[in-house]
């Protein structure tokens, strides 16, 4: 028998499926919408941040029923929040990553295997577009776990008519002449008054060290591990002299502004757009960053892009580092079909090409930085995708950010003058080995 | 009898709150630091704290962590009871330098890290302006980028921004002195430094605990300025106890060694907070 509840319930749902019905409304209730959210740090971005949501909004009219939900997060925080939501089994489902923790993010189960869903998308025959480098890091025994979007090469950034006033009449290819050109570079802009102009910055802060420091390296034909990633390579004759290299521009030549240690990605941008600086090292994303933050500039008629130098002009080796960005599923999602979609729809050429034609981002497909118009006809895009076969991605291991750290604190010691060149480079050798001799 | 059961009751609520919000993440970091909760491979093992022994990182940011709460806490005092004393005075306004005096501790630690940065910047920090305009140095400081000048202008930098935390107990102390205690002492002759001596000092010995054991605390425990000042840097040379347990557990991934070291400082702090606790609990009996 039912209550006297249970039948107000059951007259109640009775008159609303009649009214239904009487308002030519289904009385099978619709499919109810499914929302995804999508985090990513280029969302708190201006330009970055308005390109995905016009991502979204097509990809909301391409697949009615699936809402998308945007969740910014700064890229400082990322890892925080992102392992700590998935450890208590949430976090967004559909996030971004760089390269540099993926190996750690797959290694602890934090992102999804794709490979079933890029199987019935017709597997190998799905991926064979993307560049075969650039599914490195997103795979792992086999498994694919995430879905390349971009690549670039790290590239020499610089100001043509600041070379010109100072008498540079050729872009240096050696870094002999590249020290020769940032010692001219710096000097007081007014007669009489102190150095307010400097030749270039490293970024020795910790955002935008990884990419930065390790391009300059290369281009000394050195590394930071050997090529199995099973020991440091500081070591050799090539880490030392560009580890020398750079510390004596800083205190010998003072071609660098003072205050290094404290530079990171966004001020060595701010140098370069306020002009105190004639270069730095950066990639395609350089060029509408530095012009937003001084239009005066007018950076995209100003600056100008070369490979980075190295020891010996035409040396076939390694000379940058490559910067990639995935997208990855949360292994907690409750709508792992409908996440696909979406990583899928942002992995499309179409949205590729508009990600160009918004942030001058390359593409991780082949296809679409060998045919799009833009692309092929960009002076800028020519000169990183070349860079891409001569570029290597930063070590793919799970120790990689502790490693990355100890090298960084070992030469801000040596900017700081606690310890001589020599002694930091040793000393970072030393604890990068005792890392990986850790189980 | 049947009273007592209803007064539990009406804590059990907030109760129940402390113990999931305290004693959950409490407990889940002393399972971490045996490897035993959020990890890929779970199982029981002291290696966490056996490497902590043996890490100069870990033993270089501890003298760090005790260097820089010795030299805070014991400014923060200081300043704390010199302008307490200010403030215990009849003056005019007295309410609007008593707002002026607080407003350091509205700020959040992160925004007052990030304003002493830009402050101690090389090229177009406030200091280095003031110090290259009136010639004092003939060319910019790198305040951040030197071990001791960073460690000093962190130390600085929190100094300011926590002393009214100790102002405001020891003001508190001030005002709860009888004022017949001062009547009687210059009816005796005592001059200005006496009855500060002989009547506010020992008047305040009990607040003062509570301040230094408190603030001891909570200096400890710091983070943001630090963080958003230096990160650390450059090298080792601000690196507190804090940011390497965050270093160790974010950004390398190494979880049980991260929480050990949270484990190991909130045991030290513990013991710190033994005086304040027992003070407080002879009080109450």
């Amino acid at each position: 028998m039912l209550d006297s509840f249970s039948k107000r319930v059951i007259s109640c749902l009775g008159a609303a499926a009649v009214a239904g019905a009487i308002a030519g409304v289904p009385a099978a209730a619709p499919a109810a919408d499914v929302t995804i959210t999508y985090s990513d740090w280029q969302l708190a971005q201006d330009i970055w941040g308005k390109s995905l949501r016009d991502a979204f909004a097509e990809f909301e009219k391409q697949n009615p029923g699936i809402k998308v939900a945007t969740e910014p997060v700064a890229l400082a925080q990322r890892d925080v929040k992102f392992t700590t939501a998935i450890r208590a089994g949430a976090g967004p489902d559909v996030f971004a990553l760089d390269a540099n923790p993926v190996k750690q993010y797959i290694a602890e189960g934090w992102v999804k295997d794709l490979t079933p869903f890029i199987d019935k998308e017709g597997g190998k025959k799905y991926l064979e577009d993307f560049y075969a480098r650039a599914l490195d890091p997103v795979t792992e025994g086999g498994k694919v776990f995430g879905i390349p979007k971009n690549i670039v090469a790290m590239v020499m950034v610089y100001n043509e008519p600041m070379f010109k006033d100072a008498g540079i009449a050729k872009v240096p290819e050696t870094w002999d002449d590249f020290r020769a050109a940032m010692k001219k570079l710096t000097k007081a802009t007014k007669p009489g008054g102190p150095v307010d102009q400097w030749g270039w910055t490293i970024v020795a802060a910790k955002a935008g060290f990884d990419l930065r420091f390790s391009a300059i390296l290369r281009g000394f034909g050195g590394d930071f591990l050997t090529p199995d990633f099973k020991k440091s390579a500081l070591d050799t004759p090539q880490a030392k002299e560009a580890f020398k290299y750079v510390v004596d521009m800083i205190h010998e030549d003072k071609s660098m502004p003072p205050g290094v240690a404290q530079v990171d990605a966004n001020a060595a941008r701010r140098m370069l757009a306020n002009k105190q600086i004639a270069v730095k090292i950066g990639t395609t994303w350089s060029l509408p960053e530095v012009s937003g933050m001084n239009p005066n500039l007018d950076g995209w008629k100003v600056l100008k892009m070369a490979h980075i130098p190295q020891k010996v002009v035409d040396d076939k080796s390694v000379r940058s580092t490559l910067y990639q960005k995935s997208l990855f599923m949360n292994p907690n999602t409750k709508n792992p079909e409908a996440a696909w979609k979406l990583i899928k729809f942002m992995a499309e050429q179409k949205q590729m090409q508009k990600w160009f034609d918004d942030n001058l981002m390359l593409s991780a497909r082949k296809s679409v930085n060998t045919t799009y118009k833009p692309i092929v006809d960009s002076p800028y895009a020519v000169t990183v995708t070349n860079e891409i076969d001569r570029a290597a991605f930063l070590p793919l291991i799970p120790k990689w950010p502790e490693i990355l750290e100890t090298f960084r604190t070992n030469l801000q010691d040596a900017i700081a003058k606690t310890k001589a060149p020599e002694a930091a480079l040793a000393n970072a050798h030393n604890q990068i080995n005792a890392i990986l001799a850790r189980p | 009898m049947r009273d007592n059961y209803k007064g539990y009751l009406f804590i059990l609520p907030a109760f129940l709150m402390l113990l999931v919000i305290l004693g959950f993440p409490a407990v889940a970091a002393v399972l971490q630091s045996f490897n035993l909760m959020w990890v890929s491979k779970p199982a029981f093992t002291l290696r966490a704290y056996t490497a902590l022994a043996q890490d100069p990182e870990f033993l270089r940011s501890l003298s760090n962590t005790v260097l820089f709460v010795v030299v805070v806490v014991s400014s923060h005092l200081v300043i704390g009871l010199g302008v307490a004393l200010l403030l215990n005075m009849e003056v005019r306004f007295k309410w609007l330098w008593r707002v002026v005096a607080i407003l350091p501790w509205t700020m959040p630690d992160v925004i007052g890290g990030l304003v002493w940065r830009f402050m101690f910047d090389t090229l177009p920090g406030i200091v280095n302006s003031v110090l290259l305009r009136t010639g004092l140095s003939a060319e910019p400081v790198d305040w951040l980028g030197q071990p001791d000048l960073a460690f000093g202008a962190v130390m600085l930098a929190e100094s300011w921004r926590g002393y009214p935390y100790a102002m405001l107990i020891l003001l508190a102390g001030l005002q709860s002195i009888p004022r017949q205690q001062y009547e009687a002492a210059e009816l005796d002759g005592c001059s200005a430094f006496q009855k500060f001596l002989f009547v506010t000092v020992p008047n305040l010995k009990h607040m003062f605990i509570i301040a230094l054991v408190l603030d001891t605390i909570w200096e400890s425990r710091l983070f943001g300025m630090v963080f958003s000042m230096t990160g650390g840097g450059p090298g080792y040379s601000t690196q507190i106890l804090t940011l390497l347990s965050y270093k160790q557990y974010f950004q390398f991934f190494n979880v049980s060694y991260g929480a050990s070291m949270a484990v190991v400082l909130a045991t030290v702090l513990f013991f710190i907070s033994l005086p304040y606790l027992r003070m407080s609990m002879r009080q109450q009996l």
